[in-house]
């Protein structure tokens, strides 16, 4: 998938006040078309009065911040090692060609398989586990990661590749000065994009194969057939999932863009 | 005359590197089964991989399984139908700017975010067991994606041959033709590539939850009754469609579409 | 037999990208130390090759290049002698500052912590730039940029420094003030350089000798000496004549000649 172009594309132009309007439009036009539905499905679609209630009632239990807190720990470790993993192993492939012959094939087979296979099997082999569900999104996020990682470490400038030979800059120097810098758009968009996925994930994984967490929370609510609930809790924990984007991404990425103005 | 230093070695050197790295690359694409077969030896769960090959003509041959992988391909090449034409609606609109423009990209951000479990739990509300669930799943999931590849070539295309377009005169209708339209093929074939592999992986999500037909549903209840062996093959009947698809269908097509694009450069090399 | 007449050695000189189609073929020069010399060429015909393979980027298929007597390596820290190159683009670290840029080739050149601010300091100084030393260079005109690629190269205090066609993308006022500075900056430092163009008028300008190079692949067509005292002025009519005559001698070997077609080969 070309997330890698979602950073930069989605700079939403123009001044305060039209995002305002625009958000509002937007909102308006949603809520119309959700209450259109629920009149049509005869009440499955619950009505937005109904997902109001459920969702004053899911905030005022501490209950579900313990589930969300639960998933969010869970996202952060798989995002985690996601990461790590796939930048370190992106980077090396980009860098060296042996390295990506190697794995190049179990880069695009790892990206073909469904994600639901990668739990069922982590399931079978290592049983139902927190850790099983973990691992299986760890292996399903981390092509994910290389794929636009070696984009960018192959977009690199050869003159600058040139120049480090030139000067006969040491290893660590050229891969931190010359390949990092360049790279680092490509790192941050990989992270933006791998954290996105680990949300869309989880709840897979805890719907599945966890008695706990947000996720498993959602496919309870839908097997009681409370979609009111199911819907009030998946977007308090998108309220959450956006702050965090907000405090913990937004800084680090104007830290690292500094220099193309 | 600025060549990466990897391009400098002399012609033997480089025979032997690409006989190497077609080694290396066979190695990487049969790690899946070293890893298959360890798991074969070391649970009890997991089948031999001798027995799901022996499995394969009697599974392939047997009328049972083509009627959910045909359902299954329809499903994937509908909604993927579908997901373009939202995409590039929105893609078109976002470019164009203005409140309605921001308001599109407004939503693009949103269903960007909704996660194909809970799209598909939702569906199942609204649609209950029927076709048209798994079509809205998988359209809603994907379409995004391809609206954000088109409309970056929408815009790469404004800044480079709209001046051209104004030096000449062209009109409307031109542009769409000689401009536009070239420019957004290879944007239109990145987005079917990337999406294609996608919708595959989300209708056997949406299959699984929403509908009782499908190699998703197939390969869920195979698990569901603990037919590894079975489950096994949909798995591998499943890699080979899709990445046949991938390489016998979808790249060649794009080479030749976009063969324009590499006949200056790569002759050179 | 001292070294400083034969500071660098090329002496049979292939090579080759592909390891079949030859860039440059059995080319010899030497170049005394301290010593400006131009290499000039038509457009495609190897120069640039010629300096990355002197840079030693590009490993030479046959043939021997030494500098100040040692082997021309091509790995990081392998003990050859430190190497300054100015190319067309400025190829700077956008993402570091210009005094990060300098310091970090220094660095990777050995030089001890304590001197690597005084050196940036004097190079910046000597290139009319130190207002700009915590200035990203995206920042900087094209002018600017290539002034601090320069002062990069020099403050390696290389034994070489190679130049590719720097001035060729700046305006011509510019490259003019540029060519002027460059040299006056050689009588000062008496650094060794070699400077590649396809610009006659610009190798007679700053060039104690020339070396022209034939239609690619590239030999050593001819040698030239500059017979004009220095400081030289870039209008001078002596440079004009120069001009003409080099024009008539290797228009035939560049291809323009009556026989064009069947002499490049040769």
């Amino acid at each position: 998938m070309t997330t890698e172009q979602v950073a930069p594309l989605r700079q939403i132009t123009g001044g305060r006040l039209q995002r305002v309007q625009a958000f509002a439009v937007a909102s308006l036009l949603a809520l119309a078309v959700w209450q259109l539905a629920t009149l049509i499905s005869g009440g499955w679609v619950p009505s937005l009065w109904r997902i109001m209630t459920a969702l004053g009632e899911d905030a005022t239990t501490a209950n579900i911040y313990a589930e969300m807190w639960i998933t969010l720990r869970r996202i952060f470790i798989t995002f985690a090692a996601a990461t790590a993993i796939g930048i370190g192993l992106g980077v090396a492939m980009g860098l060296n060609r042996r390295v990506m012959a190697f794995f190049r094939p179990i880069v695009v087979m790892g990206l073909a398989v469904p994600d639901v296979v990668y739990i069922i099997v982590a399931i079978l082999v290592l049983g139902t586990e927190e850790s099983s569900g973990l691992i299986a999104m760890v292996l399903a996020l981390i092509p994910f990661v290389i794929n636009i990682v070696v984009g960018g470490v192959g977009a690199r400038d050869p003159g600058l590749d040139e120049m480090s030979a030139v000067y006969r800059l040491r290893r660590v120097r050229y891969l931190v000065d010359v390949v990092g810098w360049q790279v680092s758009p490509a790192l941050i968009v990989a992270t933006r994009t791998c954290f996105a996925f680990a949300w869309k994930l989880i709840v897979l994984v805890e719907a599945l194969s966890q008695p706990r967490g947000i996720g498993a929370q959602i496919y309870y609510s839908f097997r009681l057939l409370r979609p009111d609930h199911m819907i009030a809790r998946a977007l308090l924990f998108i309220v959450i999932l956006r702050l965090v984007e907000a405090i913990i991404f937004a800084p680090v990425e104007k830290k690292f863009l500094g220099w193309m103005q | 005359m600025t060549r990466s230093p990897e391009t400098t070695q002399n012609l033997r050197a480089r025979l032997r590197a690409s006989w190497l790295d077609l080694a290396l690359g066979a190695l990487g694409a049969s790690f899946p089964i070293f890893l298959w077969w360890i798991g074969s030896h070391t649970t009890t769960f997991v089948p031999p991989i001798g027995d799901v090959l022996r499995e394969i003509p009697g599974f392939v041959t047997g009328e049972d399984i083509w009627p959910d992988v045909l359902v299954t391909i329809e499903r994937v090449a509908g909604s993927l139908a579908i997901a373009l034409v939202l995409g590039f609606a929105a893609a078109y609109v976002m470019h164009r700017g203005g409140l309605w423009g921001r308001v599109a990209d407004r939503y693009v951000g949103l269903m960007l975010g909704i996660p194909s479990t809970l799209a598909a739990l939702l569906a199942l509300y609204v649609f209950k067991r029927s076709e048209i669930g798994v079509y809205f799943v998988v359209s809603i999931i994907t379409f995004p994606f391809v609206a954000l590849t088109l409309l970056q070539g929408l815009r790469s295309a404004d800044r480079r041959l709209d001046e051209m377009g104004d030096v000449y005169r062209l009109s409307t209708p031109q542009r769409l033709r000689h401009l536009a339209v070239p420019h957004l093929v290879p944007y239109t074939f990145a987005a079917i590539r990337n999406e294609y592999a996608h919708a595959w992986k989300v209708v056997v999500l949406a299959e699984l939850f929403a509908v009782n037909s499908g190699m998703g549903a197939r390969f869920a209840r195979a698990f569901d009754r603990f037919r590894i062996v079975d489950a096994m093959l949909w798995l591998v009947i499943f890699m080979i469609i899709l990445l046949g698809t991938e390489y016998l269908l979808l790249l060649p097509s794009e080479r030749r579409v976009l063969r324009w694009r590499r006949s200056g450069m790569e002759g050179l090399r | 037999m001292t070294h400083s007449d034969h500071y660098i050695r090329v002496t049979g000189l292939d090579v080759s990208y592909d390891g079949f189609t030859p860039a440059v073929t059995d080319l010899n020069m030497d170049v005394a130390e301290g010593e400006f010399v131009a290499v000039l060429g038509p457009s495609g015909c190897g120069k640039s090759t010629l300096l990355h393979a002197i840079s030693g980027v590009v490993p030479p298929q046959s043939g021997t290049i030494e500098i100040a007597g040692r082997p021309v390596g091509s790995g990081r820290g392998d003990g050859s002698v430190p190497i300054g190159y100015v190319l067309q683009e400025h190829r700077l670290l956008p993402w570091r500052t210009v005094a990060q840029n300098i310091a970090i080739v220094l660095r990777a050149a050995g030089v001890p912590d304590d001197e690597v601010d005084l050196r940036i300091d004097r190079y910046l100084n000597m290139l009319h730039i130190s207002k700009f030393r915590d200035t990203w260079p995206l920042r900087l005109s094209g002018g600017q940029r290539q002034r601090v690629s320069i002062a990069r190269a020099l403050a390696v205090e290389p034994a070489v420094v190679l130049m590719d066609e720097p001035f060729s993308t700046l305006d011509e006022v510019t490259a003019r003030v540029m060519r002027q500075q460059l040299a006056e900056l050689w009588e000062e430092s008496s650094q060794t350089i070699v400077f590649v163009t396809h610009s006659i008028r610009e190798a007679l300008f700053l060039a104690g000798r020339i070396f022209i190079l034939t239609q690619g692949p590239a030999r050593v067509f001819d040698t030239i000496e500059v017979p004009v005292s220095r400081p030289r002025r870039y209008e001078d009519p002596r440079l004009t004549e120069l001009e003409a005559q080099i024009v008539e001698h290797v228009m035939d070997e560049w291809g323009y000649g009556a026989t064009a077609g069947e002499d490049a080969q040769r």
